[in-house]
């Protein structure tokens, strides 16, 4: 009874947008309009036959500090249409649900966006997964036995969902320990990876493997090892596992960790899949960043190879190609500094859709220094022509920053994200990648110090 | 003045009955306010001829023999005053007067009028609460505990007997509280002899400094200070006390003290143990056992690596009350404890096995007092600590246990081992620090006369830290640095006491001296291209001012206001100011002290006596108003794979509240105590306000007690308590929306825990058994997240005491 409600309600404000944006469209978007509105206009008369899909908006509240994230990870769901109405306002942090996570929760969703998939980060339930069956608003029903990972790649888990069917969840976990001769000279520093995967369905673990991942002997020698690693994801072949990797040196010399070396071209560790067996190393020669990420997913499979962005990289972020021979492509040269025009790109977060045009979050020399960092913005990307356009039709203030930046909603070439400066209301925006055409959806309401991480 | 006038009614009297023979000798025993003194002992020397004063503090002195006398007055708790007279054949009526003043040595042992010790430092105008330790001492209650109960203090403890500490003084916590023993800060001891191993047997009491903190205790204790004062008796005893209970807890003490009269030469000695298995049971979201594919089973288990151990002394030998010193010791303090750890900050479901810290020390100890030296009125007090204290970490077990206590199994049903081959994440550690500490503190005062005194007061205290892990290789344990900070802070007091007493005010000015030098190996080139390791010098000497003052005024008769404040301050530690090389944390030598201006406002109504009720009531409110706190900044993309992450001086934060404590005992059998505690803890970042999450901001304690005299045998006691402790709920985040759901989940739920206890001593005081039931209904208690504290538990303890050869 309630959802009938709703979706009348629902209904007249999507016809009145509608009718509204008909009236002021331009000529470029007259593709768009009508397409939602007769989409909109079939979903509405059968009401019970395909609901819209749900998105679910996360924000991280405020901790101690503004921007900081660390006082909760506040989740709520509203419909697609919902999502793409500016008068349909959404407050998580007054409304919405806790995930249950000590940090800054690491969220990821159903393709059909009807379960969110949780690993607790840190405190005592660190490691636990928890899957919620998406139900709107607040009401997100827990389902499945509890599972953790935590023993095998510790509490504070570095996971990401496999773009299998919603089938795996993987998570890795680094561990080093420098090594001498008898002599007592430093001669390499071993690292040692876990890496875990996880039946998301049956709440249960697949498979656990352990390697040591030595890196060329030259490199060893001057005290480069792998010292973080994060982002699995699986080719397109489904037979082997990408794991970006950050590396840090030490100083052979003392053994102490240095700082101010040179950065090595980009690695990715190679797994077979799903054995999780015969780690190689691959190196890039056109990126030399970090391709471990932060928070959210950093490389995607499109059109049987996998893109991977990369970060740190001193002549600023590349999109890199590893092709399905398992290879990084160095004929593929997508830098983001050259296709933007500015200096010091760092990509954040990004996401491409179907059509291999993607939605780039990321921050550059140019940012304004806000309240939490460095200033955050959104690109169009088309990973073919290797082109990148700033969306300026979301604005950007000062203290808007995506470093914590998690997710993004594809629904065929749309892509859904939230925007919301810390402590200030923003709005869900979709961006239709195939005319960069920006809708500006549902309102956002903020609190102090507070800030949206993104749609699941 | 009702008294005066009986008084003089009754002499009055007296001399009209007045006989020809022999004189009479009459008059008035009163303590320095003025209270008359009943049941004193009047006694002329050398003769049997004594009376006891009356109710109204009169005696009289009948048929005194022409002569030279010399009459002496006594009474329990004051100095004996004695006064010469001549009786020649024309004295027929004397009056002789006596002021008696109070005894500090033997407050103890008075519980009649006059203020206690305890009530004389609470009524100088700080917010200081003074804690016995008598009842305690032979009760199965540590010293913690005792503390804990407290109003204002706010103890969170991290599991059973000899587990992490935090104390909280109205809100401010962790290093904002400074700690001593007789005014040594308590790290200056180490790890193996702090508040959970030395048994309050070897404490004589304890005060807690609530914001603003006296100048004889100077440091840099931002929130407030506790100080742990030992036994100085001078007076030859020997007490020994030995507890049994629950999760095999063993608590044993013996001190003794033993006086030659003549030389003035005094031996004493104090012993500890405790042991405990701390096998409590515990159950809860984390303590479950993982089966094929990791299916959760979860489990009541009883805790299997949390034993602890701690054993340690103190030997002094010296004088007591000779000419030159009232005190004069010098000692040594040895300790050594060792604990398991069974899990990190929260309760996982990845318990640990066999991961321990050790601790020990060996000091040697000095100290010195002595009242009016040299010149009445010129107070001494010297106490200085030197020696060597180490630590270790031993965690080198790479195999993953279970809740059971078992070998866990991975998905597959094997054993299996951790990837980080240790039981806490981070790699097997045998870590060992080093430190070679000193702490000496000097008291100097002078009382010019009743009103006006003067006081200066230092104290150093030094740290030298060498770490070293026999896991790392030669090339690491080469390479890593050292750590020195030295510390000097100075005081100058200035205490006026006017208006008959009633007004009390202390006027102190602190100035702070902290030296830290870091030397960190490093290689360098030298001019003949060759390598050669140097040691990189960092170091930085900052200087600062505090002041503050403290008052109380006695607006009536047993109604005193008290007001005190202070600009407080905490100098940055070595890891703030030099970081840690283990989490990217580099050098910040220009960091400024935290700071913060305190205020305490607050009445005492009491003791009233009404008929056989007495009471007390004490109030305070409190501001705290921080600055420049120190933290780490919130990583963002430019300092994620950054190595220069630096300490930085970053908002501001209030403590607002009250206290509030009410003693009331009936005919000195009945006793109730209660107190209540509340505060709001907010921090300011960048203009923005929240409250602080993960903070107990609302408590209360209760406690009865009643005596039972001559139950079972004559003269024999029997004390039965009652005790409650309170902590509301309070949660691990920040305040949510007020439609939230989940909210649950970080919440650490309302604490009510009750405890009973019965104490019996035999006619001849020299045999206590005491036996205590604590959280009698097996009440789950968190102080943090998670991490279960024990349920219920029972103690039996057996005391004995001489206190006469």
């Amino acid at each position: 009874m309630k959802k009938t409600i709703l979706n009348l309600k629902t209904f007249a404000a999507v016809i009145l947008t509608a009718s509204l944006m008909t009236a002021c469209s331009s000529d470029d978007d007259t593709v768009v309009t009508p397409d939602t509105d007769t989409e909109e206009q079939e979903t509405e008369e059968p009401v019970e036959e395909e609901d819209p899909r749900w998105i679910t908006v996360a924000g991280a509240k405020m901790g101690e500090e503004p921007g900081d994230g660390n006082g909760g990870t506040l989740i709520y769901a509203v419909t697609s249409v919902d999502a793409k109405d500016p008068t349909v306002s959404i407050d998580p942090f007054e409304n919405g649900f806790i995930a249950p996570s000590n940090r800054t929760a690491r969220l990821q969703s159903s393709e059909d966006g009807n379960t969110i998939f949780n690993i607790s980060y840190a405190g005592d339930t660190g490691g636990n997964y928890t899957k919620y069956t998406v139900e709107g608003g607040q009401t997100f029903t827990p389902s499945g036995s509890e599972v953790s990972i935590a023993p095998y790649v510790g509490t504070a888990p570095r996971w990401i969902k496999l773009f299998d069917g919603d089938q795996t969840g993987a998570a890795v976990y680094v561990s080093t320990e420098n090594e001498f001769d008898d002599n007592d000279a430093y001669t390499r520093t071993e690292a040692t990876i876990g890496v875990v995967t996880l039946d998301l369905v049956n709440s249960s673990i697949k498979e656990f493997q352990e390697h040591s991942v030595p890196l060329s002997a030259e490199e060893e020698a001057a005290g480069y090892y792998i010292s973080r690693i994060d982002m699995p994801t699986l080719n397109a072949a489904g037979d082997k596992l990408y794991i970006g990797a950050r590396l840090s040196k030490v100083d052979p010399a003392t053994a102490e960790s240095d700082s101010d070396y040179e950065i090595l071209g980009s690695k990715t560790i190679v797994l077979d899949y799903p054995s999780l067996l015969n780690p190689t190393v691959i190196t890039s020669t056109v990126g030399h960043g970090n391709t471990n990420g932060y928070r959210s997913i950093n490389s995607f499979e499109y059109n049987g190879s996998v893109y991977q962005a990369n970060q740190s990289d001193p002549e600023g972020s590349y999109i890199l190609k590893i092709d399905a021979d398992n290879e990084y492509d160095d004929t593929y040269d997508f830098n983001l500094d050259e296709a933007l025009g500015i200096e010091g790109a760092y990509i954040l977060a990004w996401r491409p859709a179907a059509n291999g045009k993607a939605v780039v979050a990321y921050r550059h020399n140019g940012s304004a220094e806000g309240v939490a960092g460095l200033q955050g913005f959104f690109a169009l990307v088309d990973l073919n022509a290797q082109t990148a356009v700033r969306i300026d039709d979301i604005p950007y203030d000062p203290d808007f920053y995506l470093f914590q930046y998690q997710g993004f909603v594809v629904e065929g070439t749309e892509i859904y994200l939230t925007q919301g400066a810390v402590g200030q209301n923003g709005n869900i925006y979709v961006v239709d990648t195939e005319t960069g055409a920006v809708t500006k959806g549902a309102e956002l309401v903020n609190t102090t110090g507070s800030h949206f991480i993104g749609v699941f | 003045m009702k008294n005066f006038l009986t008084a003089t009614l009754f002499l009055i009297f007296l001399s009209a009955k007045g006989q020809d023979f022999s004189s009479t000798v009459s008059g008035k025993v009163t303590d320095t306010s003025g209270k008359s003194l009943p049941f004193a002992s009047v006694l002329i020397e050398g003769s049997k001829l004594g009376v006891l004063t009356d109710d109204y503090g009169s005696y009289t002195l009948k048929n005194v023999p022409l002569g030279q006398h010399n009459i002496v007055v006594s009474f329990i708790g004051y100095t004996t005053l004695s006064k010469d007279l001549e009786i020649s054949k024309n004295t027929k009526q004397i009056t002789l007067n006596y002021t008696l003043e109070e005894n500090v040595e033997n407050l103890n042992e008075v519980n009649v009028n006059g203020k206690s010790k305890e009530t004389k430092l609470e009524t100088k105008g700080f917010a200081v609460n003074a804690i016995k330790t008598e009842e305690a001492s032979l009760r199965n209650i540590q010293t913690n505990e005792l503390l804990n109960t407290t109003v204002g203090v706010k103890i969170r403890q991290n599991g059973g007997l000899g587990s992490d500490v935090t104390y909280s003084l109205n809100g401010l916590s962790g290093n904002s509280v400074r700690i001593f023993i007789d005014g040594i800060p308590i790290s200056t001891y180490g790890n193996s002899f702090n508040l959970n191993s030395i048994p309050p047997s070897m404490i004589k009491n304890i005060e807690v400094y609530k914001g603003v903190v006296p100048g004889h205790l100077a440091d840099d204790a931002l929130g407030g200070a506790i100080n742990i004062v030992m036994h100085n008796d001078a007076k030859t005893n020997f007490n020994a006390s030995i507890s049994y209970g629950s999760f095999n807890t063993i608590q044993a003490s013996v001190n003794g003290l033993y006086r030659f009269d003549k030389s003035g030469l005094t031996v004493k000695a104090s012993l500890f143990h405790n042991y405990s298995d701390n096998d409590y049971k515990v159950s809860g979201r984390s303590v479950v056992t993982n089966g094929l594919g990791g299916v959760q089973t979860p489990i009541t288990a009883r805790r299997f690596n949390d034993a602890y151990r701690s054993t340690g002394g103190r030997a002094e030998i010296g004088y007591t009350n000779v000419s030159w010193a009232d005190q004069f010791f010098i000692g040594v303090t040895g300790s050594d404890d060792y604990k398991e750890v069974q899990h990190g900050a929260f309760m996982t479901i990845t318990p640990y096995k066999d991961r321990f810290l050790e601790s020990d020390a060996l000091l040697g100890s000095i100290k010195y007092q002595k009242k009016d030296l040299f010149t009445k009125g010129l107070d001494v007090n010297i106490n200085g600590l030197y020696g060597k204290r180490n630590r270790a970490v031993n965690d080198t077990v790479s195999w993953a246990y279970s809740w059971t206590g078992e070998r866990a199994i991975d998905f597959r049903g094997n054993e299996y081992q951790y990837t980080w081959r240790s039981q806490q994440e981070g790699g097997p550690t045998l870590a060992k620090i080093k430190r070679n500490v000193a702490s000496i503190r000097t008291g100097v005062s002078y009382a010019i006369n009743k009103n006006h005194k003067l006081s200066a007061n230092h104290v150093y205290s030094g740290i030298d830290r060498e770490d070293s892990d026999a896991l790392q290789s030669v090339l690491e344990n080469t390479f890593v640095g050292t750590r020195d900070l030295k510390k000097n802070i100075y005081s100058i007091t200035y205490e006026l006491t006017a208006f008959d007493e009633k007004l009390k005010t202390s006027l102190f000015g602190k100035h702070y001296q902290q030296k830290t030098t870091s030397v960190d190996p490093a290689i360098e080139t030298d001019t003949d291209g060759n390598d050669v390791i140097v040691d990189e010098v960092v170091s930085s000497n900052k200087n600062y001012d505090g002041y503050g003052f403290a008052a109380s005024y006695e607006i009536v008769p047993n109604i005193t206001f008290l007001a005190s404040a202070e600009k407080a301050i905490r100098l940055p530690d070595e890891t703030e100011i030099f970081g840690n090389d283990g989490d990217n944390v580099v050098a910040n030598s220009s960091i400024d002290p935290e700071s913060s201006e305190n205020y305490n406002l607050g009445f005492r109504f009491g003791n009233f006596s009404i008929k056989k009720h007495d009471f007390t009531i004490s109030t305070n409110v409190f501001t705290r108003n921080i600055k420049d706190r120190i933290g780490l900044p919130i990583e963002t993309s430019l300092n994620v794979d950054d190595e220069l992450i630096v300490y930085v001086n970053q908002g501001s934060g209030t403590s607002k509240g009250f206290d509030a404590q009410l003693n009331y005992s009936f005919n000195n059998n009945f006793g109730l105590n209660f107190n209540i505690s509340k505060f709001d803890l907010k921090i300011e970042n960048q203009g923005i306000e929240i409250d602080v999450p993960n903070t107990p901001f609302f408590t209360m304690n209760g406690g009865l007690r009643y005596s039972f005299k001559n139950l079972i045998q004559k003269k024999s006691r029997l004390n039965a308590f009652y005790n409650v402790y309170f902590t509301d709920e309070f949660s691990f985040l920040t305040a949510q929306g007020s439609n939230t759901v989940g909210n649950e989940f970080f919440e650490v739920p309302q604490q009510l825990s009750q405890d009973i206890g019965l104490s019996y001593a035999f006619p001849d005081k020299r045999f206590v058994v005491s036996f205590d039931v604590k959280n009698i209904f097996d009440e789950p208690v968190y102080d943090n997240l998670s991490v279960q504290k024990p349920g219920r538990a029972f103690y039996l303890k057996l005391n004995y005491a001489i206190n006469k050869f």
